[in-house]
């Protein structure tokens, strides 16, 4: 367990150098890594490309390629993230019926546990546990924030840090 | 013939047929849209137990006023007016429980003794507990009591249902319409059905700069490939690939630069089918690529309107969130899923750093 997140740090601090939010993500099935990923919001220009979402894809495209139904597949994923999933990520993982989430941190921005409960609405819920190696995720979390989101526009940098 | 017998060709026919009476329908209603906002401006505003005293002599009300206000402060009860005619608000009947007095007499006694004389008789009245956000809960609440109120202009004409001029009315609604156009356009395609359009839960969408009346990207629904590539998600990939970025590679035979958002059949036939208004995104300037950043250079979905068949998911409208999107408008409740009217109020949630406005209505 500590192992995979000790993984997903390690993708999350590949995701610091590369200037974009440090988080990183596996998803574990049968005890091997089948999909591990960081955020690459930037690099995109898409914000919705969290570690959590890029997994999911890379699992759907390798299901596709090996004619299995990801809808069974997924029933049997463990997700572990340095970060809590956001509102979007983990309503994704909800909808896809993953059996367990393993986060670091907790996210008090977007969390869809922490701002918004979504497990209030969405039934199927996995299971959620936090605080794996939490320092260390934070500690990442800290590093960026230091610095600016070098893709925003000034006026809206200053915005966001109001 | 039963339906069953009926040829395909035909079947798509009578499909079509029935989503141009849907666009027809949208596009030339002249009914206002709906705002979708927080519960809150429609509660009924919660009543508190307060004491008021009947002043013996009109003229003394102003200096009664200081002294209360100094010595017995209504703090978290701003709203409420001090006095109503003769009657004076004492305080909230719980200030007793702290205090130990018996009557609201004693309580005078003890604590402002120069004014224990001057009320003829008192009363347990109730009065608001909240300020009122809207005139409408406003009016209900000076029903118990005077209400100090300061209507928020914007927010009346929100909640008013008569929000939109009418020239804005008519291009929302022609945006709509072009959300179930795209349906159709790739309802072969993509293998859904006019159920689907309709009564499930395919979502299309529209995302359009309203500065230049210019549609940027148009998408329809992949779930049934990809379970995460819902309408919304899929635009806000590509919009980003309108800013030289992009994740997804669903567009077939797509536009390049500015016009990176459509399919290039897609973008023909809505060209011909909606000529009064523009196509493509504001050229991109990178900040990296290019020492002048222009502040008009578009970034995620800032600035941009969203036009979606049905209300999206959790999913979709944290995506719309993450992109910044000014404003969301769409046709059909998601009773199952929806998050921006029927599951829970997105929009509202305030420890997000983002919120966009949310319309309905059109049908
Ligand atoms: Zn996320
Ligand atoms: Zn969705």
């Amino acid at each position: 367990m500590v192992d995979f997140m000790r993984r997903a740090l390690e993708l999350a601090s590949e995701a610091l150098t590369a200037q974009e939010v440090p988080v990183g993500c596996v998803f574990v099935h049968n005890e091997n890594i089948v999909a591990e990923s960081r955020n690459c919001v930037n690099a995109t220009r898409n914000p919705t490309r969290h570690a959590e979402i890029n997994c999911i894809d890379t699992v759907i495209e390798y299901c596709k390629l090996n004619n299995i139904d990801y809808n069974t597949y997924f029933k049997d994923i463990l997700v572990y993230v340095t970060v809590e999933p956001c509102i979007m990520c983990a309503a994704a993982l909800t909808n896809l019926n993953v059996k367990e989430v393993t986060y670091g941190c907790a996210n008090d921005r977007f969390g869809g546990k922490t701002v918004l409960d979504i497990s209030e609405f969405y039934k199927n819920n996995y299971i959620l546990n936090g605080n794996l190696l939490a320092d260390e995720a934070m500690a990442l979390l800290k590093q960026f924030y230091k610095g600016v989101n070098p893709n925003a526009p000034e006026s809206k940098v200053k915005k966001e840090k109001r | 013939m039963s339906e069953a017998t009926e040829p395909p060709g035909k079947k798509a026919k009578m499909a079509d047929t029935i989503i141009d009476n849907v666009i027809e329908n949208i596009m030339h209603s002249k009914k206002n849209l709906t705002a979708v906002l927080d519960d809150d401006f429609y509660k009924e505003i919660p009543l508190i137990k307060v004491y008021i005293g009947h002043a013996k002599d009109p003229k003394e009300i102003s200096r009664m006023f200081q002294v209360l206000n100094e010595k017995v402060p209504l703090k978290e009860f701003h709203h409420l007016k001090r006095a109503r005619k003769r009657e004076i608000l004492l305080c909230p009947t719980v200030f007793l429980d702290t205090v130990m007095p018996q009557s609201i007499q004693e309580f005078l006694e003890q604590n402002v003794d120069e004014l224990k004389d001057c009320f003829e008789y008192f009363k347990e009245i109730e009065v608001p507990h909240k300020p009122p956000l809207v005139r409408k809960q406003y009016l209900e609440c000076s029903k118990h009591w005077s209400i100090n109120f300061h209507p928020n202009k914007y927010l009346e004409k929100l909640i008013s249902d008569d929000f939109f001029k009418n020239e804005d009315l008519i291009d929302h609604r022609l945006f709509m319409g072009m959300a179930f156009e795209v349906a159709k356009w790739y309802q072969n395609d993509k293998k859904f059905t006019l159920e689907d359009i309709v009564k499930g839960n395919i979502n299309a969408a529209v995302v359009v700069d309203p500065k230049n009346r210019s549609v940027v990207a148009v998408v329809c629904d992949n779930r049934y490939e990809h379970p995460i590539q819902h309408a919304a998600m899929l635009a806000i990939d590509n919009v980003a690939k309108t800013q030289k970025g992009g994740a997804w590679s669903t567009v077939v035979d797509s536009g390049t630069g500015t016009l990176a958002g459509f399919d290039k059949g897609m973008l023909m036939h809505l060209k011909n089918k909606f000529r009064e208004v523009n196509y493509g995104a504001k050229m991109f300037v990178s900040k990296r690529d290019d020492a002048i950043q222009s502040e008009d250079s578009p970034y995620l979905c800032t600035g941009y309107y969203i036009y979606l068949l049905r209300e999206p998911c959790v999913m979709c409208a944290m995506g719309l969130v993450h992109a910044r999107t000014k404003r969301v408008f769409f046709c059909y409740d998601n009773l199952s899923n929806g998050a921006l009217k029927s599951k829970t109020k997105l929009q509202c949630v305030e420890a997000l750093n983002h919120h966009f406005e949310v319309f309905t209505g059109f049908l």
